[in-house]
């Protein structure tokens, strides 16, 4: 053949390969998600939203489900009619309700799904707002017996990376603890407990602005149309529908990280500081590492020199030489009398 | 019911524990963390009298200074690296050409007569000698010696704690393809061997950073494909320019190739740590140790056992079984033809696409033990396809020729061109690791997914290329 053909065709079964194999969009990964059963599916997302709406006290009835599961009603009436027959709902004048045994397959559910989010924060670098989406399809998968061996592999969570609570293998399910954000008052501490996941648009701009589990905030302004707060040295507005998806418990304490806090970037070649914590930014195996190389509070650290290539920078910190990427660097707080920034 | 109490008694234990765990919260972790240090540093400061700076810390400051500052760092890093490649292509010269003189020349021929004298059946004497024992003899010949030099010299740069600054110089470029700046240093070592620069991986403690050095450390062109790079050169670009810049322009292309293996390695990380290994997790964390003298006694000894012993070990559990591989698919006939010459005729169309031809592709599947023992079974493969007397011992013996004109001569006959040699050039760098490295990346990830993936995705890569060049160098030609 002509090689002019044989580059068209050559380029024609490149580009086929990469449609194929392409990790998101590819027919492959298509193909994998059109053979899981939906009506199973179906039957699980339903249960875990009418657990949530009872969890939260709220009611749910048809509407409601078809809402949530993004599917019209009479899809909805069909599902809540097989829920039904298989007796893990009760139904009463419209509002629906989790029978005894629907409970505890809603709350197997939700457990895997919760661990499967905590595994995915502290055992790999998948991004935050693709935990829950990876989660809605794991607890699908998974069994029983690997969520326990999950679970034993983790250490046996007792919290999702969001804050919600972890059910036991037997059902258990702890109550949840403290107020909505917009209810803290102006001046007052507060420490992020629970961050909701959904609907995704929303949690996503949360993670955009920065907030994590576990930070410590200090209310400034609160209004109808706004609310600001302070947290790791930051000032943040949010909108109070975002405000209200995330949960704080009030606190005494300052962590003393306030917007004059320096970070290490701000270290210039010689100087000296004190670290006073790690962003809950940085969380997983890194946060873990840092600790491990004696990077706590209290500890001093000295610019030692930068590389050939500028980053990284190489610090001393309790007698060893390490070396820390600009990115991890801008996660340390420190504070100390040779800080210019001060 | 004593062992109900018991149950319910653990039970009760590990709902109080998750009581307490869901009261104290996420931070309860850092806390205890942060106890200890300051527990550790309030004991540390009452019993541990500081010395002052002395005279050797003043020493390594300096150095530091000079390998890590921008003007003097990088230099002195590629300076090092020639002078320690350079060291291990002249030295292993001479000590490589007597071991093949000895284990080639000397004992085969013997091995051969004393078979030949007990009257040995003629199938098992070329078996087991022309096969089993040549194979190993030319892999223990090529290998041996330059890696019984550049790996004590690489230790020895580690011991003394250079190592670890070149990693911390070259993070920003590894950083920017997803990966660790230690990959810098494992590649180097996979220009020793593609094995040890797998199990130099070990250094990188990050899972995601540590995958990535090992499926990309085939890039960096190893001991056994320089002399098939250098040869093919030599042959089809040297022989392409006017005589008295043959040496330049051959030398120029073995660089370029092994330039264009580092470029690969950056690629494929980042490609690697964007699609199939962006979930795996990874910790960056980096210590500069201070400068000691290297114990070369010490580094000679751990060198030669750990890793030149070690990895020329199990070469040669591959290159037996390979070398009776060899040896049959030349031997035995099917009708008319040997299995060889079948599987040759068979894929000669297919591999001509690729600017190769039948009996590369057949070398390449059959040598996959040892890229040293690739050029002798394309050679012995083309003088018994191609019928030329009086070169070579035969059907199923690799050989190699001492004079570079006479294997251009051989292989001029076997139907090659300037593209093939460009296309093996590429091939070479650009195929699947050799079985050694393959078992040390299953021994070393445990894990069948990342060595099937290591072992196709050069390939894939390597036929794609090829593919590409020959069909524009036909179209432009």
């Amino acid at each position: 053949m002509e090689p002019l053909s044989l580059l068209i065709i050559g380029v024609v079964i490149v580009l086929f390969v990469l449609l194929l194999l392409h990790p998101r969009k590819g027919l492959l990964n298509f193909f994998k998600k059109s053979k899981r059963d939906s009506t199973r599916v179906l039957i699980e997302d339903s249960l875990k939203h009418i657990y949530d709406c009872e969890y939260n006290k709220s009611a749910s009835d048809i509407n409601s489900i078809a809402g949530n599961l993004n599917i019209s009603t009479d899809k909805a009436a069909k599902v809540i009619s097989k829920l039904e027959d298989m007796g893990l709902v009760d139904v009463k004048s419209n509002k629906v309700s989790l029978s005894e045994s629907g409970r505890s397959y809603a709350l197997r559910i939700i457990r895997i799904h919760r661990l499967w989010e905590r595994y995915l924060a502290d055992r790999t670098s998948v991004g935050e707002t693709e935990w829950h989406s990876s989660a809605e399809e794991a607890e699908h998968i998974l069994t029983d017996d690997q969520a326990n061996e999950l679970a034993a592999q983790i250490g046996n969570p007792v919290i999702d990376p969001h804050g919600d609570p972890i059910p036991t293998s037997k059902g258990e399910i702890k109550e949840k603890r403290g107020i909505p954000l917009s209810k803290l008052s102006v001046g007052e501490l507060g420490r992020i407990v629970h961050i909701e996941d959904e609907p995704q648009s929303v949690y996503s701009q949360i993670v955009a602005s920065g907030i994590h589990s576990g930070m410590q905030v200090r209310m400034t302004e609160v209004s109808k149309n706004k609310i600001k707060f302070i947290t790791e040295g930051e000032e943040i507005i949010l909108s109070p529908l975002i405000a209200s998806n995330l949960t704080v418990l009030p606190e005494q304490k300052s962590d003393e990280i306030s917007e004059n806090t320096p970070t290490l970037i701000f270290l210039k070649p010689g100087e000296e500081a004190v670290v006073v914590g790690i962003s809950k930014a940085c969380r997983g195996q890194q946060r873990r590492r840092l600790m491990d190389l004696g990077i706590v509070k209290g500890t001093k650290i000295k610019y030692v020199m930068e590389s050939a290539g500028k980053d990284p920078v190489a610090y001393e910190v309790r007698g060893a030489i390490v070396a820390l990427r600009k990115a991890q660097a801008a996660q340390i707080f420190i504070s100390g009398k040779g800080l210019s920034n001060v | 019911m004593k062992g109900n109490a018991i149950m319910s008694n653990k039970e009760y234990i590990i709902k109080d524990a998750d009581d307490l765990r869901w009261e104290l919260g996420e931070n309860f972790h850092d806390h205890i963390i942060e106890s200890v240090y300051n527990e550790a540093g309030a004991i540390a400061a009452k019993v541990i009298i500081q010395k002052e700076e002395s005279k050797k810390f003043h020493f390594d400051q300096w150095l530091d200074r000079l390998v890590t500052s921008r003007l003097t760092g990088f230099p002195i890093m590629f300076l090092l690296l020639a002078i320690v490649f350079w060291i291990t292509i002249e030295g292993s010269n001479i000590p490589s050409g007597l071991l093949a003189s000895l284990l080639v020349d000397t004992i085969h021929p013997e091995l051969k007569l004393l078979a030949q004298n007990i009257g040995m059946p003629v199938w098992i004497n070329g078996l087991l000698i022309d096969g089993a024992y040549l194979a190993m003899a030319w892999v223990i010949a090529v290998m041996l010696p330059p890696m019984a030099i550049f790996f004590p010299l690489f230790t020895l740069l580690e011991d003394f704690g250079y190592l670890p600054r070149v990693a911390f110089n070259m993070d920003n470029l590894y950083r920017r393809v997803g990966a660790h700046g230690k990959q810098a240093l494992t590649m180097s070592m996979g220009f020793g061997c593609n094995a040890a620069g797998v199990i130099a991986t070990r250094i990188i403690d990050s899972p995601r950073e540590r995958l990535i050095a090992i499926i990309t450390n085939n890039f960096s062109l190893c001991n056994g494909r320089w002399p098939t790079q250098i040869l093919i050169a030599t042959i089809f670009i040297g022989g392409a320019v006017p005589a008295h810049l043959a040496g330049v322009v051959s030398a120029g292309a073995v660089v370029g190739i092994a330039l264009l293996g580092v470029l690969f390695s950056l690629v494929v990380s980042w490609g690697l740590s964007n699609t199939v290994l962006k979930g795996e997790a990874s910790a960056f964390s980096l210590e500069l140790p201070p400068y000691r003298p290297p114990r070369i006694l010490q580094t000679l000894y751990t060198s030669l056992i750990d890793r030149t012993i070690f990895v020329l070990w199990r070469a040669i559990i591959f290159a037996i079984p390979a070398g009776l591989v060899i040896w049959l698919v030349s031997n035995v006939d099917i009708g008319e033809y040997s299995i060889a010459e079948h599987f040759i005729n068979w894929s000669n169309p297919f591999a001509l696409l690729f600017g190769l031809n039948g009996i590369i592709l057949l070398a390449y599947i059959i040598a996959i033990p040892a890229n040293e023992i690739v050029i002798p079974t394309i050679l012995m493969l083309t003088v018994t396809t191609v019928n030329i007397v009086g070169v070579g011992s035969g059907a199923g013996v690799m050989f190699e020729l001492d004079s570079t004109a006479d294997t251009a001569e051989i292989l001029f006959s076997g139907g090659w061109s300037a593209l093939t040699g460009i296309s093996l050039m590429l091939f070479s760098l650009l195929h699947n690791p050799c079985s050694t490295t393959l078992y040390t990346i299953y021994k070393e990830t445990h894990s069948w997914k990342w060595t099937v993936v290591s072992a196709f995705l050069p390939i894939a890569i390597g036929l794609v290329v090829c593919f590409f060049v020959t069909q524009i160098w036909l179209l432009v030609a």
